[in-house]
């Protein structure tokens, strides 16, 4: 995250001052969208998912206190939203497989990344989310715990759970370790 | 095959299937989205049409309600 805003911006913001605002935007639109598509993995809902942000952030600014870091708070926003995002995807036509009751072919390299990535968005959201912070962009459990707001022994044992469902998962499709 | 070993291989396979997304940034500025967005009259959800019944028809069966939620609102 960017370093922390000026205190006269923030105050500002607080206060509803337009102008502060987007200078909190453009300081921080990069991380917060970087961040956000770690968990989403997709441009255009990541795109949707910053501007969500950004309208709770200015919808909640009155219970911001100025004194407390403007980006882990902002972080913790984000995340809530793609989680929000998460619970709601419905999977396109290329996730979705032609019977969930066969495993996928495996004729090129190109069908097992795409059951790897299918398994992956068929976890539940609160293990999804864990699974791309911790296992594909291996962001530190504190960072993961402090954005979600839950403990870091939870962390743990969210990213057990879905090592475990991912490999269950995967073995049901048929790649094999 | 043990947990970190289990956790390696998935991780492996993850990564290989999913890359990491670096210094991806937005296709275009979306701060005119935030302030249209900041701007749009908030929704008339269900849950508020829930909460307008329940507390109409409370008023309607218990009027002398009617100061005790004058107060808190």
């Amino acid at each position: 995250m960017p370093a922390e805003p000026d205190g006269d911006v923030l105050r500002g913001f607080v206060r509803g001052d337009e102008g502060a605002f987007e200078r909190l935007f453009r300081q921080f639109e990069r991380d917060v969208f970087g961040w956000i598509l770690r968990i989403v993995r997709e441009r255009a809902a990541a795109e949707d998912v910053l501007v969500e942000t950004f309208w709770r952030v200015y919808r909640g600014r009155a219970r911001f206190d100025p004194n407390r870091s403007f980006g882990a708070w902002i972080r913790r926003i984000a995340t809530n939203a793609a989680l929000d995002h998460l619970r709601t995807w419905k999977p396109t036509r290329e996730w979705q497989t032609a019977d969930d009751g066969l495993p996928a072919a495996r004729g090129s390299d190109r069908d097992t990344n795409d059951t790897i990535a299918r398994a992956f968005r068929r976890l539940p959201p609160d293990l999804q989310i864990v699974a791309a912070l911790a296992l594909l962009e291996e962001q530190p459990y504190a960072e993961i715990a402090d954005a979600l707001g839950i403990p870091e022994g939870t962390v743990k044992s969210r990213v057990f759970r879905a090592t475990r469902a991912l490999r269950e998962e995967l073995v049901r499709l048929g790649i094999r370790p | 095959m043990n947990d970190i070993n289990d956790e390696d291989w998935v991780r492996r396979l993850l990564q290989s299937a999913l890359p990491p997304l670096n210094s991806v940034t937005p296709s275009r500025d979306l701060w005119p989205d935030v302030v249209r967005r900041s701007q749009r009259p908030a929704r008339w959800t269900s849950v508020d049409s829930s909460l307008a019944a329940v507390v109409l028809l409370a008023l309607l069966l218990f009027p002398k309600w009617f100061w005790f939620l004058a107060y808190h609102l």
